[in-house]
């Protein structure tokens, strides 16, 4: 739901890994989901650290 | 590809001993019908209630709606689901008109979410299920059976019925006779060739909800991770796609009757040519919308070569914004978009309609707003929701969603939601 | 025969230009000044009882007192209908129309109408809440604004449909209204496209959104320092849900403590969002509020502390209103806790 975050005009957005499991994937096992989640909040803190001037978005690294 | 739709009209429906026509009049076999359609393992018990339009009656439980269709030459009925998997969208198919098939769900815990259907009153003037006869299927699922298994079981019940239904006026002549003939995208008259090429982008499901193993709904197949695909119009005409099981704003007699696709047919070869259909599925994570998005555009612009582009939707916010991110591919590939959209507003405010905000994206049909409330008065009989009376019964405080057929996202509906 | 009390300002009331603008209300026995327009406007259909007058300062400057004592004299004459206005490109004077209408609709539930030019600033003001028809700029066309204006007036008073803001003349007011049309969305799309195709002027169903634009807040300068909350619209909620919040058109949020959790339990928790599969987030909660891994990160010293309130609500079919509303206030709570970053998880 990027587009929707970027027209109401969140300043920072982190592409998640789906609707139904932002911060999941049941397709992984518990560790590697866990290292999933870590890299995404990771890129939020990432994202909170940056300058910006307008909608961002932070695509996965 | 041919299709012919030999329509029988419908006038009056009673139970009998045999299920016949007799004039206009459609005699059915209630007892036998049920007692077939509860052969079903996953099926306890099936009751059958005829409803006609005028009575002060409310249909209640309202899972989906069938229009009564067989085959007489051409393949099976409802391939991958009820026939054999085979071809649909040729031959000759005879259909009804004036009767449908409701069926209800008689376990969702939260009927709430499940649709109604009156027969008079305000309620009915708002969809054209009012105006027809309906044989209304009720069954309970069987002490092992699963949800999913129990939908399947419904849903099928659903279709024998109508197939059934409409054979029974395989033999007598049609009062009226359509015919859908349309080649192949690449095989345009020189004559026609001026034409502008419209293709028509349909997304059928939306995987915010998952589709179960046995939820089939392309020639039987669930869908999942369905990527942009194409198709000739008849094959939707001719029962090649069924609606899932998510419910909301949409029914199987509407893709049977596919508005959109038979308004394309109305104007094909006069005003445009009819260059195909694209299905799609709206997606639940970002890159598979954006991969979607550019598959369903690069089968727009590059493979059927359309000019412009009519998109529909099924669901919620989500398969909105997926259809629109199709749209606003295709724009930027310069093809020309109109999409049809519901107001997504719940508080009736004209900034809550839209969730996006594509360039482009500035024809927008919408078939009205689920949201608004809406009040409907008590009525003497109800069918399929026993277990819901008497509140059931009225006077009801609810909203336009509730109303099956009020607000249909595929455009059959003629609901607008006005800004004032 | 409709009774009609009209409101004008110090000039069209005839009391004269700016050095009456501060002259209190009063009223005047039948059509006064500009309200004459509206008696012509009328005709048989019906009479202006009465003409309230205000100075256009006295409006600007006591707007209760002014208020107050209109609503009063409106309320003394017993009509069926209000008119004000119209003030044309008049700022004060529309603003004080304005007010005036929806004072008089909400406080004595009497239909109300005015009318202006889309510059005035009570356009923009009030067209949400009155009826306010669209004139042009000045009075040079008196008589005729004044017909347009009194047809809409007695409609309301008849209770009749009101059309479009385009058919009846007037501002949109934001409200949509599901209308029964003669063609179904199908072929109203063809016709659409089809117009669109040949380079036809399209009007669209549905006015595009504008969002104002979010000034982005400097960066977090040292997060090894900074205090980061985790707060989502998913529906996460503790178990029973205590806090009542609502699975669809959420009005309220919940705060819910996680000082000296590691984890959360999701034995603890449960979810109400109706907008997609919980299944997921309820087996694991933090596949929607990363607890689990900010406390890592909290310990590493990657982010100097992880605030102890995750705030939570849910994001369907929420209004625009409510949501900004809930966002403002989860914000204030944040800000006062010296929170410098969040991270929000959306479905």
């Amino acid at each position: 739901m990027t587009p929707v975050a970027v027209m109401v005009g969140a300043n920072r957005i982190v592409p998640a890994a789906g609707i139904i499991h932002p911060l999941g994937n049941t397709d992984l096992s518990p560790d590697e989901e866990k290292a999933l989640r870590r890299r995404i909040v990771e890129r939020a803190l990432e994202a909170l650290s940056a300058d910006v001037a307008q909608p961002t978005v932070f695509a996965a690294p | 590809m041919r299709l012919t739709l030999e329509w029988s009209d419908v006038g009056e429906i009673r139970a009998a001993a045999t299920t016949r026509f007799s004039e206009s009049a459609l005699e059915i076999d209630v007892d036998g019908l049920g007692a077939q359609l509860a052969e079903d393992s996953r099926l306890e018990r099936v009751r059958i209630d005829l409803v006609h339009p005028g009575e002060p009656c409310r249909i209640g439980r309202v899972f989906d709606v069938f229009a009564p269709r067989a085959k007489v030459e051409g393949g099976p009925d409802f391939p991958g689901i009820l026939g054999a998997l085979d071809r649909a969208g040729s031959g000759r198919t005879r259909a009804l008109a004036g009767v449908a098939v409701v069926v209800t769900d008689q376990e969702a815990r939260s009927p709430a979410t499940l649709a109604l259907i009156d027969m008079s009153g305000p309620g009915a003037a708002l969809t054209e299920f009012a105006r027809c006869h309906h044989v209304v299927v009720s069954a309970w699922p069987a002490a092992n059976a699963g949800r999913s298994e129990y939908l399947a079981a419904t849903r099928l019940a659903g279709l024998k019925a109508a197939v059934h239904l409409a054979r029974a006026s395989a033999d007598r002549a049609p009062d009226r006779v359509e015919v859908f003939d349309l080649p192949p995208p690449t095989r345009v008259p020189a004559a026609l060739q001026h034409l502008p090429r419209v293709a028509y982008v349909f997304q059928i499901h939306s995987h915010q909800r998952p589709t179960g193993i046995d939820e089939g709904i392309l020639y039987g197949d669930p869908v999942r991770r369905m990527l942009p695909t194409l198709v000739h119009p008849n094959e939707v005409l001719d029962g090649a796609v069924v609606r899932g099981f998510m419910g909301r704003n949409s029914t199987t007699h509407a893709i049977q009757n596919h508005r959109v696709i038979r308004a394309l047919f109305a104007q094909h070869g006069q005003a445009l040519w009819f260059a195909g259909v694209v299905l799609t599925v709206a997606q639940a994570t970002e890159p598979e919308r954006v991969r979607s998005a550019a598959m369903a555009a690069g089968l727009v612009a590059d493979v059927l070569g359309a000019d412009g582009a009519i998109f529909t939707k099924i669901g919620g916010g989500a398969p909105h914004v997926d259809m629109a991110q199709a749209a606003a591919w295709c724009e930027a590939l310069g093809i020309k978009t109109t999409l049809v959209v519901e107001d997504m507003s719940t508080d009736g405010s004209s900034e809550g309609m839209l969730l996006f905000n594509f360039p482009g994206l500035d024809a927008l049909v919408n078939v009205g707003g689920s949201q608004e409330s809406l009040a409907l008065p008590a009525v003497s009989r109800v069918v399929g929701a026993d277990d819901l009376l008497p509140a059931f019964q009225g006077p009801l405080s609810t909203t336009y969603s509730s109303v099956c057929g009020a607000i249909e996202q595929t455009g059959a509906s003629r609901l607008v939601a006005v800004v004032q | 025969m409709v009774r009609v009390v009209c409101f004008v300002n110090q000039f069209f009331g005839q009391l004269g230009g700016e050095d009456k603008a501060g002259v209190e209300p009063d009223a005047v026995s039948g059509a006064v000044g500009a309200a004459r327009a509206v008696q012509q406007a009328l005709g048989d259909a019906g009479s202006v009882v009465a003409t309230l007058r205000c100075g256009d300062n006295y409006a600007a400057e006591q707007p209760e007192a002014a208020i107050a004592r209109m609503v009063a004299l409106v309320a003394g004459h017993q009509p069926d209908l209000l008119v004000a206005g119209p003030a044309f490109q008049a700022g004060r004077y529309g603003v004080a129309c304005g007010e005036l209408c929806a004072a008089v609709q909400n406080q004595l539930g009497i239909p109300a109408v005015t009318g202006m030019h889309e510059e005035n600033p009570g356009a923009d003001l009030y067209r949400r809440q009155v009826y306010i028809v669209r004139t042009g700029a000045d009075s040079a066309r008196m008589l005729d604004e004044a017909r347009r204006i009194v047809a809409l007036g007695l409609k309301l008073v008849r209770r009749e449909a009101i059309g479009s803001p385009a058919s009846d003349g007037y501002f949109p007011r934001g409200i949509t209204r599901n209308t029964p049309v003669a063609e179904t969305a199908a072929e109203r799309a063809t016709a659409m496209l089809l117009a669109k195709l040949s380079g036809r002027a399209v009007t669209s169903e549905v006015p595009l959104p504008t969002f104002a634009a979010v000034p982005a807040p400097p960066r977090v300068g040292d997060m090894r320092r900074a205090t980061i909350a985790l707060v989502t619209d998913g529906g996460l909620v503790p178990r029973g849900n205590p806090d009542n919040i609502e699975p669809l058109a959420a009005t309220r949020f919940g705060a819910y403590e996680i000082a000296g959790l590691a984890e959360l339990d999701p034995a603890r928790y449960d979810n109400v969002h109706r907008g997609y599969d919980t299944t997921y987030v309820k087996q694991d909660p933090h596949r929607l509020v990363p607890v689990d891994v900010a406390r890592e990160l909290e310990r590493a010293g990657a982010v100097g502390k992880l605030h102890e309130v995750v705030y939570s609500t849910t994001g369907v079919a929420t209004t625009l209103a409510h949501s900004q509303r809930m966002g403002r206030e989860i914000a204030l709570k944040l800000k006062a806790a010296d929170v410098t970053g969040v991270i929000l998880t959306s479905t």
